[in-house]
């Protein structure tokens, strides 16, 4: 097992303080970055490989790289702890634990973007994590490492917290950038995108918590170093947060590629009560479900993909056969129900009628043809039908649901007793087209 | 998770939140805001968060009262408060319990819990206990999915409940 | 300029041309409903669905700006099977009331279901409803029913963006969202109706328009709102005589999209009417008469009389062209035209200028530019305050409505027009009706200076004329033809020929424009 980098101070006594920090020879790699020139550091994360720790997995640096050099605006960097899919919890791990790595990586990537005023948006439930952050913030105040011309290298840096009041779409990176600016946290059109138009209309950069506590040990150790870690296209070490069924949940730090056998069974323990394993989920709620047989998958982005399912952002979530996959997506969609902010039809419709098939069949009023529905939804609500991908978000389970576990949905639909179906025409049924308005004549 | 007890919220009653005048604390903590962003409308969410610490929940006096300190229509104030689940419109119980009803929760026991809670309490989701102690509501997943079943009180996160785990909980509150 | 080929057909259209507008180019109507042109764009109904080559998703029509050399399909199988899914989306929730929805005929929901084809609902469960939303008053002009609200957020854009008083709000997220007002109170802007037009569907509607009549009954006649200077294009919709309501109708340089409540309110006034034949008093009462008779007994009156005229800016130019011609150039007689400033209205114009009202009255700017005399509430009762008076419409002024005017006026009115008695009516020697300004066609000169045409509804009702015509047929009984004048479209041409400010106009470009700028550096005549 090889040693954690980014909880390398888990364990530690004041593992938060400043003090530690240093010990660990904390804000090193700032001192190394801040007399390179920027457009080294890019090169060097991207040599890295490192990839975005949130979800999508885009290669950081190519991120970095669209920020126009010369737009004449201040460019913002943004800290994405809005951490709330279902099964996520890494990025609080790493507040908790180590703030000051957090607020290095932030430093360096101000650096490399030229950004002079960063946030931190993290989400509101997170009351203590963000007093943990304000605590950091103040002690890299008064040594230096923030504020004006930091570390004598002539670059300044804020860095300030805001907090979120709960909406989950607001970690979707426009969603977050409305959020700060005061709104409803509603996705925007893309594009612009935001490393373009961000925000208050200027270049802005939206990083994981994760994804920037990796850029210290890149600067610090090399770009080589890094990406000989995990496998050729998923360099670096991923934490993994893991819950459910397990001995012993909790969030995880190993070189992508490990397989989720080694993972569930040599990190967490295995199953408990001498159960076994039915399925897991390996990158947050609103990944692809796998089988108990797809276990030895490599969790890393490529192969998990090639398994059919995302990494995400490497929650973990494990359940034994005890567990009933109807319930398992009602729950599911009652979360992604309850999230979506309700722009899009697609999304704010669909999620909202899945959960009530799936819950009329959960009452057993269920009908075969709800089967049909359900894929029906999770064909349109998905792939750019919505603006941002919370549409996917909860087609992804759906239809890997009804995919690997259709069995226990037909069970369940074929007992069931459904409700008198009345299909009722929407329209009177009158055909006559004089009746209506020419096609496009719609008032305005 | 050991902590030292929650403390209660402050929870001002509808007649103290009807017409807000912000003073000389208020206005300090809301010009410190103001200098974090470059517009006006981004202080919008730290200012809420302000009022709720101050007065336990966002009344339409307040929100006229922020809408006018950071020029805004009190709508639209209005409209954002009602976006995010954690700005209370209405006054809770000095201990406000929410718990999460998300997955991985669930997996790990959270249905009896939730079950023994609205049992002790005699209320339900959305429900306030009549001596205005506690407030119940069900949010979704709180991100400490590793430790569920969790509770958030107030500010504070209580961890790996189990039925009898609550009991004590809610004595100490009692 | 961009070309693109939209469907096969070859487009050119403007750089930042969207591809609903560029397919509209091309004659191609994409459905929409969270689009407006008015409005800033979301894209969040995702209805309008196009394919584009080379691009790997659909891409919503309303948000994708028009590029060179693009190549657009918006009936490909993939679009729409898309855009029947969005309907599906859209429907699944949406109550089917057709039968008793007043939006039914103009229901965007509607129209793409007919065009879309999709006749039955997957959707067995119950409905999502909104209890005390059904048909709750939001405000005075608008009454709202959430449970067909489909979220396009237009009419809270419309709040936001255009009169920016920011009254709708969405509250709440997801699929319980809803439209409401701050703390919930009542919603009234000079403009709320408006909220009613962009709706696409049946959730916010007119209050005063709801269950009148069936929109597919109505017909539609394009017109300029009477209600103040500004001169907002409408379109009057009216069913076997009756007008039923008032809609903005789209006129880029002056009201854009919009109108304002009040001059909505206007509608039903065209519907009332008691003055429906000629008379003449006889001590304290009224014995009827031709027209004809009246006529005599009207021209022998100015011969000997030789009365003072008060005209009227609610009349057209027309009108007020031969007012001038008869009584001021071969008549020789005083007359003034009263204007008051009243409430100062203003709606804004497509590029979001903001346009003003100089008076309550719609043609003040096509008196002055004619020539004749104004005077506000003080000229005109010193004008009226001796001699004989002639007065040519009794609400051509507030103060001619009122007690004061009929009791300064007794004895010495030797005629009126109008369409309604007022008390100062019953106090004149001659009774004429007129007809409304919907019972005739005429030119009005906005306050910004565009002359625009109002066509008729219908012809005038009972014995009601047209001033235009009065005055033509007086002429000739007081043996002073006035050449050429035998249609209002012959007196136009007359103006265009006389009155500088005018010149150039012509006819057919006053019914295909919206509307004509007056020449403004030709100093005004008179």
């Amino acid at each position: 097992m090889m040693k954690p980098l980014l909880l390398r101070a888990r364990g530690e006594r004041n593992s938060r303080s400043l003090t530690t920090y240093l010990r660990f020879g904390g804000y090193g790699a700032v001192k190394k970055a801040l007399i390179m020139d920027a457009r080294d550091v890019i090169k060097e994360i991207k040599a890295s490989g490192l990839r975005g720790r949130s979800g999508a997995g885009v290669p950081t640096g190519l991120k970095w790289g669209c920020v126009p050099k010369a737009s004449g605006k201040p460019k913002y960097l943004i800290c994405n702890a809005d951490e709330s899919e279902p099964g996520t919890f890494k990025d609080r791990e790493i507040i908790r634990v180590d703030p000051h790595l957090l607020l290095e990586g932030m430093i360096i990537a101000a650096y490399a973007i030229d950004a002079h005023k960063a946030y931190i948006y993290i989400r509101g439930e997170f009351f203590h994590e963000a007093q943990m952050l304000e605590h950091a913030i103040g002690e890299a105040y008064r040594k230096k490492y923030l504020g004006k011309n930091i570390l004598r290298t002539g670059f300044d840096l804020d860095i300030y917290v805001h907090r979120g009041a709960g909406a989950q779409i607001c970690s979707e990176e426009t969603a977050l950038i409305e959020s700060i600016e005061g709104r409803r946290g509603q996705p925007r059109l893309k594009p612009p995108f935001p490393a373009m138009a961000g925000l208050f209309g200027c270049p802005t950069i939206v990083n994981n918590v994760e994804t920037l506590a990796c850029l210290p040990h890149i600067l610090e150790n090399g770009a080589d170093w890094f990406a000989s870690i995990g496998t050729q296209e998923s360099t670096g070490t991923k934490l993994f947060s893991v819950s459910g069924h397990v001995e012993s949940p909790g969030v995880y730090e190993v070189p992508l590629g490990t397989t989720f056998r080694e993972i569930i069974e040599d990190h967490c323990g295995g199953i408990p009560n001498g159960r076994e394993l039915k399925a897991f989920i390996p990158g947050g709620s609103s990944a692809p479900v796998l089988t108990a047989a797809e276990i030895d998958t490599p969790a890393c982005f490529d192969a998990v993909a090639k398994a059919g399912s995302t990494l995400g952002s490497g929650g973990l979530i494990v359940m034994d056969e005890t567990v009933d996959m109807v319930w398992v997506l009602e729950n599911l969609l009652e979360f992604y129900a309850h999230e979506s902010c309700g722009q899009c039809t697609p999304c704010r419709e669909g999620s909202a009628w899945a959960l009530n098939i799936l819950r009329r069949i959960r009452c057993n009023q269920g009908c075969p043809e709800d089967l049909e529905t359900l894929c029906r939804i999770a064909d349109f609500a998905c792939r750019g039908m919505t603006i941002c991908p919370l549409g996917d978000a909860f087609c992804e389970p759906i239809r890997s649901f009804l995919d690997r576990f259709g069995g226990e949905f037909r069970a369940a639909v074929t007992s069931g007793n459904p409700p008198r179906v009345v299909k009722a025409p929407i329209l009177p049924t009158r055909r006559d087209q004089s009746m209506f308005a020419k096609p496009g004549t719609e008032s305005c | 998770m050991s902590q030292d007890q929650t403390p209660p919220l402050t929870v001002a009653s509808h007649d103290e939140v009807k017409e807000i005048h912000f003073d000389g604390e208020m206005e300090d903590r809301i010009k410190n805001i103001l200098g974090r962003y470059s517009e006006t409308q981004a202080a919008l969410l730290p200012v809420l968060w302000a009022c709720q610490e101050r007065w336990g929940w966002i009344s339409a006096g307040i929100m006229e009262a922020i809408a006018e300190r950071l020029a805004l229509s009190p709508a639209f104030v209005e409209s954002v408060v009602t976006f995010y689940t954690m700005f209370r419109s209405r006054p809770p119980g000095r201990f406000h319990l929410q718990v999460c009803t998300t997955l991985s929760c669930r997996l790990c026991g959270a249905g009896p819990v939730i079950d023994e809670l609205k049992r002790t309490l005699g209320i339900d989701f959305g429900e306030t206990t009549p001596d205005g102690r506690f407030t119940l509501s069900d949010v979704k997943c709180l991100g400490v999915c590793g430790e569920g079943p969790v509770i958030q009180i107030n500010d504070d996160y209580y961890t790996r409940l189990n039925t009898e785990e609550l009991g004590r909980l809610l004595d100490e509150f009692k | 300029m961009l070309r693109l080929t939209i469907d096969g057909v070859e487009v050119q259209v403007a750089e930042g041309t969207n591809l609903v507008e560029a397919s509209k180019k091309a004659g191609i109507e994409i459905p929409t409903t969270c689009y407006h042109p008015g409005l800033r764009v979301v894209g969040q109904c995702r209805i309008c669905f196009v394919e584009v080559e080379s691009m790997p998703h659909l891409v919503t029509a309303c948000s994708t700006p028009a590029q060179n050399g693009m190549i657009v399909m918006t009936k490909s199988p993939r679009v729409r099977n898309a855009r029947a899914a969005v309907l599906e989306f859209l429907l699944a929730n949406h109550p089917l009331d057709c039968p008793v929805c007043d939006q039914a005929g103009e229901c965007s929901l509607q129209d793409f279901s007919m065009e879309i084809g999709l006749d039955e609902s997957r959707m067995i469960d119950e409905k999502r409803t909104f209890p005390g939303f059904e048909s709750r008053q939001i405000g005075p002009a608008v009454v709202q029913n959430q449970n067909r609200c489909i979220r396009c957020s237009r009419c809270i854009r419309f709040t936001q963006e255009i009169f920016e008083t920011h009254d709708l709000i969405m509250k709440g997220r997801g699929a319980r969202a809803y439209i409401d007002t701050f703390d919930g109170r009542p919603f009234d802007n000079p403009w709320s109706a408006c909220v009613a037009d962009v709706c696409p569907v049946g959730a916010l509607t007119v209050k005063d328009f709801r269950f009148r009549a069936r929109v597919w009954h109505l017909m539609e006649t394009p017109s300029i709102c009477p209600g103040c200077s500004v001169g907002c294009n409408i379109d009057v919709g009216h069913l076997d005589g009756v007008v039923h309501r008032f809609k903005p109708r789209t006129n880029p340089e002056i009201n854009g999209w919009w109108m304002c409540d009040h001059g909505r309110s206007l509608a039903s006034d065209l519907n009332n009417r008691d003055l429906d034949r000629p008379a003449v008093r006889s001590g304290s009462t009224f014995s009827t008469l031709t027209w004809n008779e009246a006529l005599v007994i009207l021209a022998e009156t100015i011969v000997t009389k030789k009365p003072r005229i008060v005209a009227s800016a609610n009349l057209s130019n027309e009108a007020l062209f031969l007012i001038r011609r008869l009584f001021v150039e071969h008549l020789d007689l005083e007359v003034v035209v009263p204007t008051d400033s009243g409430a100062q209205r203003w709606i804004k114009n497509e590029r979001g200028t903001r346009i003003e009202s100089i008076e309550v009255q719609p043609n003040g700017t096509g008196a002055r530019l004619i020539g004749l005399s104004m005077v506000d509430e003080k000229g005109l009762r010193d004008f009226v305050s001796q001699s004989s008076v002639i007065l040519l419409d009794n609400r051509a002024h507030a103060w001619l409505a009122g007690p004061d005017a009929a009791a300064e006026l007794r004895g010495r009115l030797a005629a009126v027009f109008g369409r309604r008695h007022t008390e100062l009516s019953r106090t004149a020697d001659l009774i004429f009706p007129t007809a409304s300004w919907f019972e005739t066609e005429g030119s009005f000169t906005s306050s910004t200076g565009r002359v625009q045409l109002a066509r008729p509804g219908w012809s005038p009702v009972r014995l009601g004329r047209p001033a235009w015509r009065t005055l033509t047929d007086l002429a000739v009984r007081l043996d002073l033809p006035l050449e050429n004048c035998i249609s209002p479209r012959r007196v136009f041409e007359e103006i265009v020929q006389e009155i500088p400010a005018f010149a150039g106009m012509t006819y057919r470009r006053l019914s295909s424009e919206p509307g004509i700028p007056i020449l403004k550096d030709i100093p005004h005549v008179g």
